[in-house]
């Protein structure tokens, strides 16, 4: 891929991700449980690994949590963002490299939610210290199966419809 | 990046639903956990509200020699009593006095209402003190 449309690529997969959690939050939360968040942004980095590879996956979720701190002004958020989306990430690549006969994009996309939602809590548990956080680890573990299937169809709904365009 | 955009079959995969029956059982198998952790386990702080507000907090432990406190609640005094890492509503200016009948409580969670007036006492904290001040997202 030429460098010009591969920073083309990257800078439409991050704000496409940015103006996800945009939407996102004007939405209202699914449940009272904090970090309980339907993930809109995931779709970006769904798209990046399966579009373009883990490279660019990676370098989506990086830049969009940065920017996404930057935006919101918050650096305890941005440290939040970074692990679970660092995380989710990681798993999602390894999963795609090594399962692919085995997952589709629906199955790695439900994996990245629950591993997002996972690693937040434990972040958010070495900032606070306090173990009562994990009382909301069940609810965290069940909202990442209905998250990560709507986040997993959305993205190959959208690559279904940029197949036959040449991106890459 | 030499990759190119994969062409793909987007269809799903047998490891999908088994993803989905995992992340599943993990939820149930956490929250039974979570639940015995919980449960059984002496809370270490009384906090007493006067109409949703909180208007005193006492710590609850071991070996505490029985003391009485009285708060001024919506309609009259309701006196509680703390001991050994226990409390209990003790008198109450109120008609029925369910909550002198509630008993003793000392588990985290567990809590004693006065509706009439309006006094609610909570058990809470746990093996670390200090709760949860704010939560981001």
């Amino acid at each position: 891929m030429a460098p010009t449309r591969r920073v083309t690529n990257l800078a439409l997969l991050v704000s496409t991700g940015l103006v996800l959690s945009i939407i996102e939050s004007t939405l209202p939360p699914l449940l009272p449980v904090p970090g309980a968040k339907l993930g809109l942004a995931n779709i970006a980095a769904v798209l990046a690994l399966y579009l373009f590879g883990p490279g660019m996956a990676l370098e989506v979720t990086l830049l969009r949590c940065l920017v996404g701190g930057l935006l919101r002004g918050s650096v305890v958020g941005l440290f939040l963002s970074l692990s679970g989306g660092l995380a989710s990430t990681l798993v999602m690549i390894i999963l795609f490299l090594l399962a692919d006969r085995l997952l589709s994009v629906v199955g790695v996309s439900v994996a990245g939610a629950l591993t997002h939602n996972a690693a937040q809590l434990a972040a958010a548990y070495l900032l606070v210290q306090n173990a009562a956080l994990f009382y909301y680890l069940p609810y965290l573990i069940l909202v990442s199966v209905p998250t990560g299937l709507f986040v997993g169809f959305a993205s190959r709904r959208v690559a279904l419809s940029l197949e036959g365009l040449s991106l890459a | 990046m030499s990759r190119k955009t994969r062409t793909r079959s987007w269809k799903l995969r047998a490891g999908d639903f088994v993803i989905v029956v995992l992340v599943a059982a993990a939820a149930a198998a956490s929250m039974v956990v979570v639940a015995r952790a919980g449960a059984g386990e002496k809370g270490s702080l009384a906090v007493v509200e006067v109409n949703g507000r909180e208007v005193r907090r006492v710590t609850l432990g071991a070996g505490q020699a029985r003391r009485a406190i009285t708060v001024d609640g919506w309609q009259g005094p309701s006196t509680f009593e703390i001991e050994n890492g226990r409390v209990r509503m003790a008198a109450s200016d109120c008609r029925d006095k369910v909550c002198v009948g509630m008993g003793w409580i000392d588990t985290r969670g567990r809590s004693i209402v006065c509706l009439p007036n309006r006094v609610v006492i909570r058990v809470t904290g746990g093996r670390k003190a200090g709760n949860v001040d704010t939560v981001t997202e």
